[in-house]
């Protein structure tokens, strides 16, 4: 029994985690949704968390950013304008940030979490992640209504892959 | 390294740091205080440089700290600016007489464009968060290698690499939008229009023609172009060129009518 419990907890933890190829997978639930997308970049870990952590410059790298105002700091909110839908402005809270390693915002409905995995030293790249959970009590009521995010993950995955590694190559 | 050979030294890189510290802080006074202060804290510290780097790098990691000292809580210039100075400027009959007079007096009173491109591009670089336009100026004006540039602002290639990107990302964007020598499009006429008020008698076109970036205007990328504008901008000793005297009392006139126009902001 034991066992079983174990297997079910690994299986599962497998079937959340997304290969590093930049392409988005969701899993809907009755009460969360939960959307992932990871890439490998060929970039320093301080470039990609520069990149991430840089309100004023994401609009111009970033082609599922509308708008973006505020600082992106611990404990600072954010007003995000996403081409998810450009007459809404989100504001966001950045709950946590890890350096160059996880950072977290969120919102009264969920939170999207950005981690940056280096695998620099064995294969020369970092893995990229981010994943949003959506969730609640409520979530069943209003679940129709938020579009779906894969295909802007995938913009933003392929977006900041480009620019890390533009940046990465420089000059010397 | 004994006084002799430090003094050497510093005599052959002070043009080059006395242009960055200007370009930095866009204030003569403030150029001039920093510059020696460069030299003294330099000279007194003289045993504590080991040779690491060059004494260039070395001179330049001080005065960088010193300018970020004096710059970092003073507000970055909009994009804009050469906008607000024309208007300012229009307004003031003053320093246009000013102006004039050094152009009828001084050895180094003439205008030409390339003069004012370089002025310019001070301008615009003032726009960068400060981080930016120091690694900007550092690589792009001054030749420093991403290595050196590290060294002297105390950071990660990587940083250098991402503050380089950035910076010239937006330069190039706004000379792109804004200067009418590489767009027809562009809003920002001034070097042309100046030209025809301090030399009426030369024909702007054929003036331009000898500027390569506004020959190749058409044929060259925005980054080709900008390449050839910081060209321009390393050619130039502004303190010591042929129109060194008009355009420092132009920076001059900038940097009083921005400081004035961010306080009132």
């Amino acid at each position: 029994m034991k066992h079983l419990l174990i297997l079910l907890i690994m299986t599962s933890s497998f079937a959340l985690a997304a290969q590093p190829n930049g392409v988005a997978k969701t899993v809907k639930k009755t009460f969360s949704r939960e959307t992932t997308v990871a890439i490998n970049i060929k970039a320093d870990p301080a470039i990609i968390w520069a990149l991430l952590t840089n309100a004023s410059d994401f609009p111009r790298w970033n082609s599922t950013i509308v708008s973006i105002g505020g600082n992106i700091r611990l404990g600072e909110k954010i007003m995000l304008k996403s081409t998810l839908d450009e007459k809404r402005t989100f504001k966001i809270k950045v709950k946590e940030m890890d350096i160059e390693k996880r950072m977290v915002w969120g919102d009264g409905q969920g939170n999207r979490v950005f981690t940056i995995i280096n695998k620099r030293g064995s294969d020369g790249y970092c893995t990229v992640d981010m994943t949003e959970k959506m969730g609640g009590l409520m979530f069943p009521m209003y679940a129709g209504m938020i579009p779906p995010f894969d295909e802007s993950f995938e913009h933003f995955a392929r977006d900041l892959k480009n620019e890390a590694e533009i940046i990465q190559k420089g000059q010397k | 390294m004994n006084e002799q050979s430090f003094n050497e030294a510093y005599e052959n890189c002070r043009p080059q740091l006395k242009s960055y510290i200007l370009r930095m802080t866009t204030s003569l006074p403030e150029t001039e205080d920093i510059l020696q202060e460069t030299y003294l804290k330099a000279h007194n510290n003289l045993d504590s440089f080991k040779g690491d780097s060059t004494i260039k790098t070395w001179m330049f990691t001080i005065a960088s700290n010193l300018a970020r000292d004096f710059l970092k809580d003073k507000k970055r210039w909009p994009e804009n600016a050469p906008d607000i100075f024309k208007e300012a400027a229009l307004s003031d009959q003053a320093f246009f007489g000013e102006q004039m007079q050094i152009r009828a007096t001084s050895p180094h009173g003439n205008f030409e464009m390339k003069e004012h491109i370089s002025l310019c591009f001070t301008c615009v670089s003032k726009s960068l968060p400060l981080e930016q336009q120091l690694v900007l100026l550092l690589k792009e004006v001054h030749g420093f290698k991403v290595k050196e540039i590290a060294a002297i602002i105390a950071n990660t290639e990587a940083m250098v690499k991402y503050y380089l990107h950035v910076g010239r990302t937006k330069m190039e964007d706004v000379f792109d939008h804004r200067c009418s020598l590489i767009n027809k499009k562009g809003v920002c006429h001034q070097c042309t229009e100046l030209n025809g008020i301090f030399n009426p008698k030369q024909n702007a076109q054929e003036e331009l023609v000898k500027i390569e970036m506004a020959r190749d205007a058409e044929k060259k990328d925005k980054e080709a172009l900008f390449d050839l504008r910081t060209k321009i901008v390393t050619d130039l000793d502004p303190f010591n060129s042929g129109a060194s005297d008009l355009q420092l009392h132009h920076l001059q006139h900038n940097n009083e009518v921005m400081k004035k126009y961010l306080k009132e902001k």
